[in-house]
């Protein structure tokens, strides 16, 4: 996929100016930046929720593909199942009853919720309900898989716990990965690649392959690498 | 210290107004004001030294309950609603009668060649409140199986334009002039046809404040009297007085009915009435089944002067 | 048990009430032409039981048909209004005015064009109840969570799609808001329109009031208080059932 010279306009407010970026099949991707420096607008451009003010997104191939979104809150419909959420997308994409339950099975499976099919949205937890959004993002078996702050509400540990899922995840299915968010650490621990927005105009401040091993576990989080490539995009993000 | 002084003035103040409203007299209309009415707003007060402030009505002002509750000093009531509501411990008397005839009875499309009252419940639609007593005598005597009844529409005779089967209660010298007027000519059946005829538009007050009061009572009659007189020979003035509390009446209009009107209004003495008539009231009412307790003619009413 | 807790609660200041004007009454501090003791308009009630049931029956009828026209009417309104923002500037003022005109100046156009009888009942409950359901029922389809939305067009799905399965569904409980007060203007409208056209309670009422029968006037005032209270709690059941096992406003505290 790539970007170029992306420009993106709210008011009179510059969000994205001359912005290019190219990313490879199956790279995963965080984006870091300051609150209101363009990468959430960046990922539902990307997400072809809304157009380019000029510039261009292009994909390679250029076939149809799926693209699965996780919001910052897990938006779940209350008034479906857990099952019937993580479902949603086969439904309106027109697949049949009883193959598009197989499938929502398989994936709550994958995030370990395989005991709450027929609970409600009111009676889950935060991290049960964002583990079945993100269930919802996989069941379609998505190309590219967009995430935008997807743990920022939930407690530290949950997030561990599904930093280490979301990798799993994705090692297992080669999909591309697209992931923003506030936290360096959790940008540091979950991305090969970490790109760094300035505050105005998303220019890109810092484009890097991070040199972390590729088996990622909770006990690299106190590792010396770990608080090194941290400081590299603290420093970054620090001047703003 | 402060704080005392503070209160009596806060009394004195509060009390202020209740002494300026108690002073002004209120007489309650159940109508709009037009003719019927004419002779209270022609009243010369002043000279009788009262401040009389005139509410006018509409469609179900309570006038009768409004006198015995005594939020109106005076309120104008038919006379058959006064004795049903002494029946019920509502202690009303009538002091002056405007109509010493009743007004009221039923218009019928002249088309339809109906020769009595009793005609008027053999076919169409009879627009009528069917609570009133002489609806319920109508009812009793002759039946509404054949008729369909309606709620009247108040003084609206729209409906009964376009309908030729639509028959009206109505006030003999208002909606029939109203309906010639716009091209309709009518029968009108007189509901004393049936016997029963009422004072209507009747001045009343209640019993405790004509106690109390019975000097502002009768000064009260006397000036109503005056105005009364002055109003059938020159109703004009006030017609255009009224006219303009009223203005859905056009004056040519206020002036037909007022000159229609005054057969039922005029008599040696104006608003004078009898024990007589009240008596036969009484009894038409409770052969009705209306009244439960005892009731004296001479109770309903005072001819004061 | 549970029964039991809902509905003791409120008895209890009835009852009290209900002794208290009980005895205001016969002690003579209230004359009984102006408020009538509880127990004649029991009493009342009984004497003309008959024709205080045949009108209580006539105007439900009135007001459950003129309720269900609103209802469908105004969800179907309301649907047609979230379609376009133009539609809506064009036509929502006209819905507001079924909010603001009064009932009681327009009931006797209802009778030219409707005639005497039920169709004019059951037109002035419309006119009366279908406002809050337009104006309940649009509030919820706009207020969708965008995010959803968002969520629906990334999985390709039409307009109507999104409005069956999202955005409808999310307005239930809006919806449901508007159907409950709708419900007891409906009754009003239907009382209203009784006065002017005729028939069921309203009628009972005019008549009574005519014939200085305030026992009975009160006992039809009543009789219409506990129509709209039930179809207010049916409303309330529907809620419940629908709303049961995912909206805040139905689950247990």
């Amino acid at each position: 996929m790539r970007l170029e010279g992306v420009r993106r306009v709210f008011d009179d407010r510059i969000v994205l100016s001359n912005f290019h970026l190219s990313i490879s099949p199956g790279e995963f991707l965080a984006i870091l930046g300051p609150s209101g420096c363009g990468k959430s607008t960046l990922l539902r451009m990307i997400a072809r929720l809304a157009p380019p003010d000029a510039g261009s997104i292009a994909f390679t191939p250029s076939e149809n593909f799926q693209t699965a979104f996780v919001f910052q809150d897990a938006h779940l419909l209350p008034w479906r199942t857990v099952l019937e959420n993580a479902a949603l997308p086969l439904e309106l994409t027109g697949v049949a009853r009883e193959q598009r339950r197989q499938k929502a099975r398989k994936a709550l499976e994958q995030v370990n919720l395989a005991e709450a099919l027929a609970l409600y949205p009111a009676q889950l937890s935060g991290g049960m309900r964002m583990r079945v959004s993100l269930a919802r993002a996989l069941v379609t078996g998505p190309r590219l898989l967009l995430l935008d702050e997807p743990f920022a509400a939930l407690d530290e540990l949950t997030r561990f716990h599904l930093d280490v899922q979301l990798r799993r995840l994705w090692q297992a299915s080669g999909m591309t990965v697209i992931f923003v968010t506030h936290s360096i650490s959790e940008a540091a621990f979950l991305a090969e690649r970490a790109v760094v927005l300035a505050r105005r105009e998303g220019r890109i401040k810092l484009d890097r392959r991070l040199e972390l091993p590729g088996e990622r576990t909770n006990e690299l989080r106190g590792d010396a690498r770990f608080a090194e490539e941290s400081k590299l995009l603290l420093d970054q993000m620090e001047e703003q | 210290m402060q704080r005392r002084s503070f209160l009596r003035v806060a009394a004195a103040a509060a009390l202020l107004p209740a002494c300026r409203r108690s002073s002004k007299l209120k007489l309650a209309l159940n109508w709009k004001p037009d003719p019927q009415f004419g002779g209270f707003y022609a009243a010369p007060y002043a000279r009788h030294g009262l401040d009389v402030e005139i509410l006018p009505g509409g469609a179900g002002t309570p006038t009768v309950q409004m006198i015995g509750a005594g939020s109106a000093e005076f309120g104008i009531v038919s006379a058959d609603e006064l004795v049903l509501a002494r029946a019920r411990g509502n202690r009303a008397v009538a002091l002056f009668a405007v109509f010493q005839n009743c007004p009221q009875g039923i218009m019928v499309h002249a088309s339809r060649r109906l020769t009595s009252i009793g005609d008027v419940v053999k076919e169409g639609t009879l627009a009528i409140q069917r609570g009133l007593p002489y609806a319920r005598l109508l009812e009793k005597r002759y039946g509404f199986a054949h008729v369909r009844v309606v709620p009247s529409p108040g003084g609206d005779i729209t409906a009964f334009l376009h309908d030729e089967k639509f028959a009206q209660q109505c006030f003999i010298m208002s909606e029939p002039l109203e309906a010639r007027r716009k091209g309709v000519e009518v029968t009108v059946f007189p509901v004393s046809d049936l016997g029963y005829n009422p004072y209507t538009t009747v001045l009343a007050t209640s019993e405790d404040y004509l106690r109390n009061h019975a000097d502002t009572a009768k000064r009260m009659t006397d000036a109503v009297r005056e105005g009364w007189r002055t109003y059938l020979d020159h109703p004009q003035p006030t017609n255009e007085k009224m006219h303009q509390l009223n203005p859905s009446m056009d004056l040519s209009t206020f002036a037909e009915v007022a000159e229609a009107q005054k057969p039922f209004i005029e008599a040696a003495q104006l608003g004078a009435m009898t024990e007589q008539r009240w008596q036969t009231l009484i009894q038409q009412l409770r052969d009705l089944g209306d009244l439960t307790g005892p009731i004296r003619a001479s109770d309903c009413f005072r001819n004061l002067s | 048990m549970k029964l039991a807790k809902t509905l003791v609660p409120p008895l209890i200041p009835l009852a009290v009430l209900t002794l208290a004007f009980e005895l205001i009454v016969r002690q003579g501090l209230i004359p009984a032409y102006l408020l009538p003791a509880p127990s004649s308009v029991f009493k009342a009630m009984f004497e003309v039981g008959d024709q205080l049931w045949r009108a209580m029956l006539e105007t439900s009828g009135a007001a459950l048909i003129g309720f269900f026209m609103s209802a469908i009417g105004g969800i179907a309104s309301a649907v047609l209004l979230s379609s376009s923002r133009w539609i809506q500037r064009a036509f929502y003022p006209y819905a507001v005015f079924f909010q603001t005109v009064p009932i009681i100046a327009i009931a006797p156009l209802l009778v030219i064009w409707f005639g005497y009888g039920m169709r004019t009942v059951i037109a002035s409950a419309f006119v009366v109840s279908i406002f809050p359901v337009i104006a309940n029922t649009l509030t919820g389809l706009l207020s969708t969570d965008p995010a959803l939305v968002d969520l629906f067009r990334l999985y390709g799905a039409s307009s109507a799609v999104t409005l069956f399965k999202l955005r409808f569904p999310a307005a239930l409980p809006q919806i449901l808001t508007g159907l409950r007060v709708s419900a007891g203007l409906a009754v009003i409208g239907a009382i209203v329109g009784e006065f002017i056209g005729g028939g069921g309670l309203g009628s009972v009422v005019d008549v009574a009031r005519t014939q200085q029968r305030v026992d009975i006037v009160f006992a039809a005032v009543l009789l219409a208080s506990l129509l709209g209270l039930a179809l207010f709690s049916a409303i309330g059941l529907v809620s419940r059932l629908t709303l049961r096992r995912w909206h805040a406003s139905e689950q247990t505290p």
